[in-house]
């Protein structure tokens, strides 16, 4: 095929002669894309916002906590209680090398933190310093509760967004201010505003985390423990190591090994496994649907193209029989489809865009809600290079007929 | 010789064989201006198809200008049809959407001329053809006439070795088709085009200088008419 702006007005003549047709076959293809890049924009925001709620967790982390055992075991009935305790801390940390961090934490719930004349509700969470790395606190201001801390038990905390929104309403870097909580006054060292749903233990924005040796004494705790925190190293499975953890604690606390439900094991691996594959499973929903659509759509051009060769019979006669090679026919009718799918389909990419920043800025109006519902860059390059693609197969059956006409059809289609 | 069938058959093979030319021979000269005349199922459309490698034959040799036309590729077919003939259809055949420069610049565009040479060239030949002012209309907002005209310019414009006119005049009235036949004749007589005309009406072929009678697939008498007289009707019109 020549190539010349009468190459181009060829094709945009035949496609603007039969506007509403033109029209009407675009749509399929128009409304495919819209819908496959719709849904994956869509997708990809809905997987942010459920991901909110587990934000600032370690992947690999376990949480255990006593419960009563189910099982008789040596002498002892079943349905006795039983306690962790601040020794299960290292004898974790010895026996299950696998292990990176170990540390408990003790709660206090339905407490009131107070400032002045405000005070919130609030509970009260005592750890160690390296529970930083089980849930990550994101730190609007100040520090972290840290190893001095915890030596010296000094009276400090590090409260959460809510509480601080509630007894600091004037704004500003709280730290170095004292509030009380029950009947303890502490200093302010820093505010997290972590904000993921999954904090065990309440949520992170409605605690005051203290060090972990200065609630003991506060509390009353003694050397008991509420939960127990670990996280594997790289590359170590959690669910492997639960069977052996739950033997260490029932050799030293004395209940049956095979006792599930003596201890709660709360394994996040599984979590992000299940949202995983719930994702994954959306994901290819959303595929083939937008695929499907999009395939619907090419099949209706491939359609009219064929009706359309039908139809031009004559014409394409008559070029073939001043000179048009059977080539510069295949080029002419499979340029004609891939304008009327590029054209759609780019329509339906700048439309599915816009829709996409719509439900974006509709969805961050929300308080607490933020997301990008946004498809990106190489996304839609690729989707319009798909588009030329499936153009050129769209092209492919209507433009073998139209090579397939001789020029004598011409003369005989009177 | 620019044009010599040696021997030409071709039969049909949809379901009844049909043997429509059996061994034609034919010989024009470059400069001529000749009618093929016979009755309708004389063969003389696949005689045309065949001047105009718009077919095959079976057996036998066709050659344009010392040129084997046999066996042709698409392609190549293509390519001779597009620079050794111009054609002139009964219906005129012209492209409905687009004007009547469009047209005749088709088969340029078709040999890869750039756009504005390509233009000027069909401006010159609508405007030899008294068309100048139609350029820019489309087929139907133009009389039979123009449109023959039209088609004329577009078979002209490749400056081809043969005009093949398949029944030029079929679809216009006494009246036009005199201009036309007139003209074909001064496009012959003035610049010396090769014309071969197909038609079954004598008035028509009277207009020509050599008139070849074909029936049943076989050559028949070939006249010369140089003084164009052949026709029964007489000399000055053509009857519709």
């Amino acid at each position: 095929m020549r190539f010349d702006l009468d190459s181009y007005r060829e094709i945009t003549d035949s496609l603007v002669r039969n506007k509403s047709r033109s029209l009407l076959t675009g749509f399929g293809v128009f409304w495919g894309i819209f819908m496959l890049l719709f849904l994956m924009g869509g997708g990809a925001g809905l997987k942010q916002l459920v991901s909110k709620n587990f934000e600032g967790f370690a992947t690999n982390t376990t949480i255990m906590f006593s419960s009563e055992t189910t099982k008789p075991w040596q002498g002892f009935k079943r349905g006795r209680y039983w306690n962790l305790n601040y020794t299960d801390v290292e004898r974790m940390k010895q026996m299950v090398p696998e292990l990176e961090t170990v540390t408990p934490v003790i709660s206090s719930w339905r407490q009131t933190a107070v400032n002045g004349t405000n005070s919130v509700n609030a509970n009260v969470k005592c750890v160690k310093a390296d529970y930083s790395k089980i849930e990550e606190p994101k730190l609007r201001f100040g520090r972290f509760i840290n190893e001095s801390d915890e030596a010296q038990e000094r009276k400090v905390c590090v409260i959460g967004r809510r509480i601080y929104e509630g007894i600091f309403p004037e704004g500003g870097d709280p730290c170095g201010s004292f509030i009380k909580v029950g009947s303890v006054y502490y200093q302010v060292i820093g505010v997290d505003y972590n904000s993921g749903n999954m904090s065990i233990n309440g949520s992170a924005d409605q605690a005051v985390v203290i060090p972990l040796s200065l609630g003991q004494k506060i509390y009353h705790r003694g050397t008991n423990i509420d939960l127990l925190c670990v996280t594997g190293r790289s590359g170590v499975r959690m669910t492997s190591l639960e069977d052996r953890m739950r033997q260490i604690l029932a050799r030293s606390h004395n209940f049956d090994p095979t006792d599930k439900q003596a201890v709660f094991m709360i394994n996040t691996e599984q979590m992000f496994a299940l949202m995983d594959n719930l994702f994954t499973g959306l994901n290819f929903l959303i595929w083939l649907v937008g695929l499907g659509t999009i395939l619907a759509g090419i099949i209706g051009v491939s359609n009219i193209m064929m009706v359309t060769v039908k139809e031009r019979t004559t014409e394409i006669g008559i070029r073939r029989a001043i000179g048009a090679t059977p080539r510069d026919i295949l080029s002419q009718i499979i340029l004609e489809s891939i304008a009327l799918t590029l054209a759609a389909g780019s329509l339906g990419i700048v439309f599915a865009v816009q829709m996409l920043r719509l439900t974006q800025s509709i969805v961050n109006h929300i308080p607490d809600m933020s997301a990008q519902f946004q498809i990106d860059f190489w996304t839609a390059i690729i989707a319009a290079l798909l588009l030329t693609l499936l153009g050129v197969i769209a092209g492919l059956a209507p433009a073998s007929r139209a090579m397939s006409i001789k020029p004598v059809d011409a003369m005989r289609e009177e | 010789m620019l044009i010599e069938l040696r021997d030409v058959n071709k039969t049909y093979n949809n379901g009844q064989p049909l043997h429509v030319l059996k061994g034609i021979n034919l010989n024009i000269d470059k400069g001529e201006f000749v009618s093929i005349m016979g009755a309708s199922g004389s063969g003389k459309s696949t005689l045309l198809n065949i001047l105009g490698i718009l077919d095959n034959y079976d057996t036998g040799e066709y050659y344009i200008d010392g040129r084997l036309i046999k066996g042709l590729s698409e392609k190549q077919a293509a390519d001779y049809r597009n620079h050794l003939i111009g054609f002139i259809f009964q219906s005129f055949n012209l492209i409905g959407f687009k004007t009547a420069v469009e047209n005749v610049e088709l088969s340029l565009f078709y040999q890869g001329v750039s756009r504005s040479k390509r233009h000027a060239l069909a401006m010159q030949y609508l405007d030899k053809l008294g068309l100048a002012d139609w350029a820019s209309h489309y087929p139907n907002e133009m009389s039979g006439g123009q449109k023959q005209r039209v088609a004329i310019a577009r078979a002209l414009i490749t400056n081809p070795k043969i005009i093949l006119a398949d029944e030029p005049t079929g679809a216009l009235d006494s009246k036009t088709s005199e201009e036309v036949m007139q003209l074909l004749g001064r496009l012959n007589r003035e610049e010396g085009v090769t014309i071969i005309v197909v038609t079954h009406e004598s008035g028509v072929a009277n207009c020509t200088n050599k008139i070849v009678h074909i029936k049943d697939g076989v050559i028949g008498q070939i006249e010369d008419n140089r003084q164009h007289s052949a026709s029964v009707f007489g000399t000055s019109t053509i009857m519709k």
